[in-house]
């Protein structure tokens, strides 16, 4: 479908701006209205995209469709869970009122297409977890960690909202994998590039990566081509968590995950690490891909996860 | 060792052609799948003196190998891996289904995976038989693990998963039996309450800690393809004959190899 009007929710993070640049060099017409809750700083001046910092509220929201009539909306204005993400009344708050908010909206001012980012994170990672999760996987990740619980729900409840307003909305539902790149600051991400964060020695799951432009490409794709329907995002080369840090060349204190565990929740106030990101650094959460390169090919991915490595580290 | 010059060159190259020196998405690591491999033949060859009966009928090709299963503590699947590894000309690379609470064990979980060593699951075996994998199943379950003295060669009865993922990935079954692998540690007694307690599926009980010298025999029987018509989805009652026909094949060689059991005390003689 070609886009005229969109709305991206949640512009101020690097993705999005990577994306929302992506968007207008491929649709020459496009009008982008990005708003965050956040100041929005470090974007260059376009006469094609402008900026609305504002509370993510049902009034502020209102206001935005009633006036723009949007063709489109890209959500990508989930909280993360990183202890500086702040509590989790903030992150239900948006996470979950605030979708509620935004689907109602669309479906009342006759959006035409919806794109949500959500994560991979919501299968979980658990020792009994078999590779190449597909779409239809049970979403565990609140089994053990109880601070999952909306970013499960948030899942669940677009794609529930997206099946029962099939007829009248596209929406697509993205799980990519753990992206990564210069611009990206997710808590994977910071991870691998702190100098002497420990790492298990006593487990080494698989890995995928996707980096940071090829997701924006999957996002700008997912307008153009994908139908309704959730696909999880990743390409088919893996690596360990090991192999990983030695690409990336920082150096790590190898521990056993117990130990990683207790310097996570005794480094709380400095080490940023979010304590559930241990099981992931444990266990597999890796994805089955095929139901994305069934409808946009199989070569849209231009690095390969050990390039994504690279270049990280380059930066 | 210089004598297994040629045994581990030969594993390095199929290691090499197959995986181009990278890992599996299961975790399976070459460079470690050698180094393990160079630890264990020696024990292989010497302690265990494995002796590997019918190999001709195995063919350059994949196939899911169905095994019953003695031993206490998975031994018996190291040396079968092993014997496929170093007795071909050209190896098999065998991708062992484990118990989940393996996986989640530390250093045991992330040593057997760089080894090869997946999570016995549908969708990963499935996944496997479709990349043209050689899988390695033991489908008596943890009822193979925990058998007393007395019932160390009776077979267990197989589940089906196995027959069903066969019939999904339309792999061909390769059965096979070990003998002399109930002897590494001799059964003294099954700790039921507290492998429930600990979440354990077994916790049998012996009196050594390193495995006994028991000389192994793996006898390899003759391969067994499912018919073509028969779908994944058949019922029970439609893979009741073929799960006895593998059963009874694996009981054969079983039997053949107890007549002609070596014993600990045959090798002290």
């Amino acid at each position: 479908m070609s886009i005229k009007n969109i709305l991206i929710i949640g512009i101020q993070g690097a993705l999005a701006k990577i994306t929302a640049e992506l968007l207008i060099k491929t649709h020459p017409n496009i009008h982008i209205l990005g708003v965050d809750s956040r100041g929005i700083e470090n974007f260059s001046n376009h006469p094609q995209i402008t900026f609305q910092q504002m509370k993510y509220n049902r009034t502020n929201f209102e206001k935005l469709f009633r006036e723009h009539h949007f063709d489109s909306v890209l959500h990508l204005g989930r909280l993360g869970h990183s202890p500086a993400m702040g509590n989790i009344h903030k992150r239900i708050d948006i996470n979950l009122v605030g979708t509620n908010t935004i689907l109602e909206l669309a479906q009342k001012f006759s959006t035409k297409k919806v794109v949500i980012l959500s994560t991979h994170h919501v299968y979980g990672a658990l020792a009994d977890n078999p590779m190449f999760l597909k779409e239809d996987a049970p979403l565990r990740a609140s089994f053990k960690h109880a601070e999952l619980r909306d970013v499960v729900e948030m899942d669940q409840m677009c794609t529930n909202w997206m099946w029962k307003n099939q007829n009248q909305i596209e929406t697509v539902v993205l799980r990519p994998a753990n992206i990564i790149g210069p611009q990206i600051k997710n808590a994977i991400t910071q991870y691998l590039k702190t100098p002497y964060a420990p790492i298990p020695i006593d487990y080494n799951p698989m890995f995928q990566f996707i980096h940071e432009f090829d997701m924006a490409t999957i996002i700008v794709k997912a307008f153009d081509s994908l139908k309704t329907g959730i696909y999880n995002v990743c390409s088919d080369d893996i690596v360990s968590l090991h192999e990983a840090a030695e690409i990336i060349d920082v150096k790590k204190i190898k521990v056993p995950i117990i130990a990683v565990e207790q310097l996570a929740r005794f480094l709380t106030p400095v080490w940023k690490f979010p304590l559930y990101l241990i099981d992931y650094i444990k266990y597999p959460s890796t994805l089955d891909n095929s139901e994305l390169k069934k409808n946009i090919g199989p070569d849209v991915f231009r690095f390969t996860a050990k390039e994504a490595l690279e270049l990280l580290k380059l930066n | 060792m210089d004598i297994f010059k040629e045994t581990y060159l030969k594993l390095e190259k199929t290691l090499e052609l197959r995986y181009k020196k990278n890992r599996d998405p299961w975790g399976l690591d070459p460079a470690r799948a050698v180094k393990d491999f160079k630890i264990l033949y020696p024990f292989y060859k010497y302690y265990f003196d494995v002796k590997f009966h019918g190999k001709e009928q195995i063919e350059d090709k994949a196939y899911m190998v169905v095994s019953n299963h003695t031993g206490q503590i998975p031994i018996d699947a190291m040396l079968i891996w092993t014997a496929f590894a170093a007795e071909l000309e050209h190896p098999i690379i065998l991708r062992p289904l484990v118990e989940r609470f393996l996986t989640s064990l530390p250093f045991l979980g992330r040593w057997s995976s760089e080894g090869g060593a997946v999570l016995g699951d549908r969708t990963n075996c499935l996944n496997l038989l479709k990349r043209g994998e050689s899988i390695l199943i033991f489908p008596e379950g943890v009822k193979g693990i925990a058998k007393e003295s007395k019932d160390h060669y009776k077979l267990q009865r197989f589940t089906k998963g196995f027959l069903r993922m066969a019939l999904a990935a339309r792999g061909e079954i390769l059965p096979i039996a070990v003998v002399g692998a109930e002897e590494f540690y001799p059964f003294v007694f099954h700790l039921r309450k507290i492998a429930n307690f600990l979440k354990l599926p077994a916790l049998p009980l012996s009196l050594n800690l390193f495995p006994l010298p028991s000389p192994v025999d793996i006898y390899i029987g003759t391969p067994y393809s499912l018919p073509s018509e028969l779908s994944s989805e058949a019922l029970d009652e439609e893979l009741e004959p073929h799960l006895i026909a593998l059963e009874r094949e694996v009981n054969r060689l079983i039997q053949e190899g107890l007549a002609k059991k070596r014993t600990i005390k045959d090798r002290l003689n």
